[in-house]
């Protein structure tokens, strides 16, 4: 189930637009400007000041990947893509820059809001998702390790099953995760510190 | 000399709302006939008007029209918010301006527009700010099947979960639609602590005389108990109601006799914010010859308007009235608030109380 969209905290925040003078960017610094966002407008490139920034429009017809300030994909805060040209080429590039939701140019008297609450909403949900992947990696990753400390705990004559619940309780006991319990039993017995030293 | 300035009216006389758009339109003809007889001022308008007869398809067809048969640039109307959309691609095009004079939910902000009622940090906030103490924090919403209805009773299920209430039931009708039953037995079975209505027409009377009845059954449902809300109810349309009105709890800017209103004395808050809307684009055009023609930036412009010059909203008295004895009394006033379409702009808590009738 998705969770309601977060209307509130855009009074005062701060969006900048990428894009040369132009009447699109004065019809939406109109718009931000009504909805609440203080407005600054950039080119060619974002400035360092830009990573303060809590939204950033760009314009997807003259845009390349230098004019930003991290990789591609990257950025620590949603981006509107300002499309003119509907071409593929330049559609792809928008989406490999990161874009989280676009704005068709010329910008005229609405779009602005929605443009907002989609691209922050796309925002959340791929840092969720990639916060539960590297999560999920790392376990993956520690999947030797567990089977190690629970082929040791079994080693001292107890069945799998008892082993993995020893594991288990271990991770309670100490507040950290299976495979950091994992990892300490390993340690253990490759003649690292005691593991009683790391209980907490 | 008085220069003649066509002013586009677009009020449906016939169909489901007509009692608001009639006081809207009196209003505005009346702030006209004002405008047209102060030597005061070097202009007068000729109205210009078109009905779309309660047809929301023929709002945007009708200011075409006016927009580019006649030398209009300024319409006052449109009802429902839905009508309004309609309305605003024509604008858009055309280049011109809507003077919108009636309550609505908020989060727009139109370059072509004029917001001059309230919108919902000036109705529904307050309103709740004042219910939820006094009686409750257990609602019931109801709301006619389109935007008003949907968005008002979003905003008033997230304040009334975010102070720790409870929204016991929801539930919408067609517009039109008198079929108000299902609601009024959920309402039955639930006994919330105030129901928010944000129908219109002819589904809220028939709904506020079918709660009204009962409570004639059970004293639950009595406005001592069980308080009905409204945003959009102003004594305009009391002659569809009658009896049913008594209770009614309402949020607006100005009730018939309230004091501070520019202008004198009006029928209701729809009568008095058209008023105000065509005296101040007359105040806007006076002694600035060709400014008629231009759009609505340029006529802001270092202008010292009641009209935000980045919101197009105006600043309203906020006045929370309950029916008794036939007409609305204030039971809290605030001071104006200015209009907070997209809820950004923080919220300061209630003013103390200005004067209090009770």
């Amino acid at each position: 189930m998705r969770r309601p969209i977060r209307i509130q905290n855009l009074g005062g925040a701060q969006a900048v637009i990428l894009h040369r003078p132009h009447p699109t960017v004065q019809a939406l610094t109109r718009q931000l400007a009504a909805i609440g966002l203080r407005v600054a407008q950039v080119w060619p490139e974002l400035g360092a000041e830009a990573l303060g920034a809590d939204f950033v429009f760009f314009d997807a017809d003259m845009g390349h990947d230098e004019q930003f300030p991290w990789s591609p994909g990257e950025s620590p805060m949603p981006m509107i893509a300002l499309i003119g040209s509907e071409a593929p080429g330049r559609i792809e590039w928008a989406l490999r820059a990161g874009a989280h939701a676009q704005l068709l140019k010329p910008v005229g008297d609405n779009g602005g809001y929605s443009a907002l609450l989609i691209a922050r909403d796309a925002f959340d949900a791929q840092r969720a998702l990639s916060v539960e992947i590297a999560g999920l990696r790392r376990r993956l990753d520690e999947r030797q390790t567990v089977v190690r400390a629970v082929a040791a705990l079994a080693a001292k004559g107890k069945t799998e099953a008892e082993a993995y619940a020893q594991l288990r309780q271990m991770a309670m006991a100490w507040r950290v995760t299976f495979e950091d319990a994992a990892a300490r039993v390993v340690a253990g017995l490759d003649g690292g510190p005691d593991e009683r030293q790391n209980r907490g | 000399m008085k220069r003649r300035i066509e002013l586009g009216l677009l009020y449906s006389r016939s169909g489901s709302y007509t009692l608001i758009a009639e006081a809207c339109r009196s209003g505005a003809l009346s702030a006209i006939a004002q405008v047209n007889a102060d030597p005061a001022l070097d202009i007068s308008f000729v109205p210009v008007e078109r009905d779309p007869g309660g047809n929301v398809d023929l709002y945007g067809p009708l200011c075409e029209e006016i927009l580019r048969d006649t030398s209009a640039r300024h319409v006052i109307g449109c009802v429902t918010s839905w009508s309004r959309k309609e309305v605003i691609p024509v604008l858009e095009k055309l280049g011109g301006t809507l003077w919108y004079t009636v309550p609505y939910e908020g989060f727009e902000a139109s370059d072509h527009v004029v917001y001059t009622h309230a919108c919902p940090n000036q109705h529904l906030l307050p309103l709740l700010d004042w219910v939820m103490p006094a009686h409750g924090r257990r609602t019931y919403l109801t709301g006619s099947n389109y935007i008003w209805g949907w968005e008002m009773n979003r905003l008033a299920r997230e304040v009334v979960t975010q102070a720790g209430g409870e929204v016991l039931g929801e539930r919408y009708l067609p517009i039109g639609s008198r079929e108000v039953g299902r609601m009024i037995d959920e309402i039955r079975f639930a006994r919330p602590d105030f129901i928010v209505n944000s129908l219109i027409g002819p589904s809220s009377y028939e709904f506020l005389a079918a709660y009204r009845a009962l409570g004639r059954e059970d004293a639950h449902f009595t406005a001592q108990n069980c308080p009905v809300l409204s945003c959009n109810l102003t004594e305009c349309e009391f002659p569809a109601l009658g009896q049913a009105a008594e209770g009614l709890v309402a949020a607006g800017p100005y009730f018939r006799g309230a004091q501070d209103w520019p202008g004198g004395n009006f029928g209701s808050s729809h009568e008095a914010a058209a008023f105000a809307a065509v005296r101040e684009l007359a105040r806007l055009l006076h002694g600035r010859e060709g400014i008629e023609n231009a759009g609505l930036p340029s006529l802001l412009s270092g202008a010292a308007s009641v009209v935000d010059e980045k919101t197009h909203h105006t600043r309203l008295p906020v006045l929370i009235a309950q029916v008794r004895g036939g007409a609305f009394q204030v039971v809290r006033a605030q001071s104006a608030v200015a209009g907070d379409p997209y809820l950004t702009r923080g919220r300061v808590a209630p003013a103390p109380s200005l004067r209090v009738v009770s």
